[in-house]
């Protein structure tokens, strides 16, 4: 086996250049020769091939602190591209020049940097010169179909589409094998939903990109269950991204009855499908949430929050309602419990009354029997004592016996206690009469004395009764003026 | 059952959450009387259980559908039923 990896490749340029020839590696080709080795020949070969002018539309800019990088690309391929920054300043230019889009001729040779332990090799075209040369074509038939798309109206329908807040099934087309599936997925996963997806992949780069995204969306909108679509691919340069800018597919789209949520290369990446779809996302982990607005996890616990609250408010209403017919309910019994209370204590009050009132009704009596008896007894002594006067006198002018005399008196005096037991004001009561007192418990004898008293109590032998003295004094004559 | 109309099976899970909201102030504003906040917990209730069923469609674990495959299917089905 040779150890020169630059022989080889001279003399095996053939097999170089065509590797697939079926050579195994039992073959007798020369080597195995060190990778490193290898690349480092490859870089000194590529550099020796001659410098040549290239014309194309710039593409996929982006820079590192010493080199820009861009793509120039015409309808037939494409070349990556590196320029030092220092060459680009030295030329007068900006990074602004190089915008995707634009038409540039570039002077300069192939390269390769032959990488390393821990860096991956690539293969640019060393760019030492750059002029413009004119507007880009895709930029500019860009603007033209979008003037068109609008003019028909086509960014709007989309726009106007309901998006159900947590649809149960999503379409999604993008790349199989690109990153964008796993960033769905994860923003999905954000959401808590855990729904079905319909994955309706599709080649997003190539010449056959636009037809099959546009059958993709078409198969998705005409399932019945799918209820937003997603459209997605990661970044790249605008003729990377040119399949979403198909006249065809957003017209489709622009038409379709289930909304669709476009997130095509970056931030800074306008498609037209971003134009015509429901709603345009920076990145495919974005379009995943806009396709369920409701974080389910917050939406789970939100709708605990709200059972609770409507488990308390029933409880609470019925609970302040019951407690309140509980007092209600036990009013009357309390009620009840004090009338029987007041009753208990008008009773007692009613029995110390009565036995106070017999009391002071026989004091009553007593008082003014002792009066009347002490008046009569007066009288009877007075008339006794002039019955004896008289007796006495009749004895000594009549001079009859003293028997018969005796007899005279004695039954005076039987006819003096008959009269005396007339008086007991007692049987008077008794028999009917009513005995007039003031207020303060004194006989009043006359209507005059009635009338100044103005109440009098009545008293009957069972009780009294108080009495008010509505009218004025009326003699036996009459003179006063009220009806009798 | 009154309130039925009321009852009815909501349209979306939006519309079921912001009448549910609607529920919620009403109920907090405590100005609803007991026959109403009975109604309004009973209609609640429903509004809760018809939540959950959507949010638990969607919470038992992702499911992955192929397009190509459904596709395959809906081809074959005719084929197999006749």
């Amino acid at each position: 086996m040779s150890g020169d990896p630059t022989s080889a490749g001279e003399q095996g340029g053939e097999e170089i250049d065509s590797p697939g020839t079926g050579a195994s590696p039992s073959s007798d080709l020369p080597g195995p020769f060190p990778v490193g080795r290898y690349a480092h020949r490859l870089k000194e070969e590529l550099r020796k091939r001659a410098r040549v002018l290239l014309i194309g539309e710039v593409s996929g800019v982006g820079r590192s602190k010493v080199q820009a990088y861009f793509e120039i690309r015409d309808a037939g391929g494409a070349v990556p591209c590196a320029i030092w920054i220092t060459d680009l300043e030295r030329l007068g230019l900006s990074m602004e020049t190089l915008r995707d889009g634009v038409q540039i001729v570039v002077a300069g040779g192939p390269d390769y940097y032959p990488g390393g332990a821990h860096s991956s090799p690539s293969f640019s075209f060393r760019v030492t010169h750059v002029r413009l040369a004119g507007e880009g074509d895709l930029l500019a038939r860009l603007a033209e179909l979008r003037r068109r798309l609008e003019a028909d109206g086509l960014f709007e329908p989309q726009k106007r589409l309901h998006r159900p807040v947590l649809p149960r099934t999503i379409g999604v087309v993008t790349a199989e094998r690109g990153a964008a599936r796993a960033d769905v997925l994860a923003g999905l996963n954000r959401r808590g939903w855990q729904g079905t997806v319909i994955w309706g992949f599709a080649a997003v780069q190539d010449r056959h990109a636009a037809p099959a995204i546009t059958a993709a969306v078409q198969e998705l909108a005409a399932r019945p269950e799918v209820e937003a679509i997603i459209v997605c691919r990661g970044g790249g340069s605008l003729a990377d991204l040119w399949a979403f800018c198909d006249e065809t597919l957003c017209r489709t789209v622009a038409m379709l009855r289930v909304p669709v949520i476009s997130a095509v290369g970056h931030e800074r990446d306008t498609t037209l499908i971003d134009d015509v779809s429901a709603l345009a996302c920076s990145t495919p982990t974005h379009a995943a949430e806009a396709a369920v607005p409701l974080d389910c996890l917050a939406a789970r616990s939100s709708l605990v929050g709200a059972s609770a609250s409507l488990r308390k408010s029933a409880h609470r209403a019925i609970s302040e309602r019951s407690r309140s017919l509980g007092g209600l309910a036990r009013g009357p019994a309390r009620a009840l419990q004090r009338e029987r209370g007041s009753l208990n204590q008008l009773i007692r009050e009613i029995r110390a009354a009565a036995d106070r009132g017999l009391v002071d009704r026989w004091l009553y009596q007593r008082r003014i029997g002792s009066t009347v008896l002490a008046r009569v007894g007066r009288r009877t002594d007075e008339a006794v004592a002039a019955a004896v006067a008289d007796n006495r006198r009749r004895a000594g002018v009549i001079g009859r016996s003293g028997g018969a005399i005796v007899t005279v008196g004695q039954t005076s005096l039987e006819q003096f206690a008959i009269a005396l037991r007339a008086h007991d004001p007692e049987r008077t009561l008794e028999r009917g009469y009513a005995l007039a007192e003031s207020p303060a418990g004194e006989p009043i004898t006359g209507a005059a004395g009635a009338v100044e008293a103005g109440r009098l109590r009545l008293r009957f032998s069972d009780g009294s009764v108080g009495v008010n003295v509505e009218d004025d004094l009326i003699t036996p004559s009459g003179e006063d003026g009220t009806d009798a | 059952m009154p309130e039925a109309p009321e009852t009815a099976e909501p349209k979306s899970y939006e519309s079921a959450v912001e009448r549910l909201e609607q529920i919620i102030e009403r109920l907090d504003s405590g100005q609803a009387g007991l026959r109403e906040t009975l109604a309004l917990c009973g209609e609640g209730r429903d509004l809760v259980s018809y939540c959950a069923v959507e949010l638990g469609r969607v919470g038992e674990g992702l499911k992955e559908l192929r397009l190509d495959e459904l596709a395959a299917e809906f081809e074959q089905a005719p084929a197999e039923s006749t």
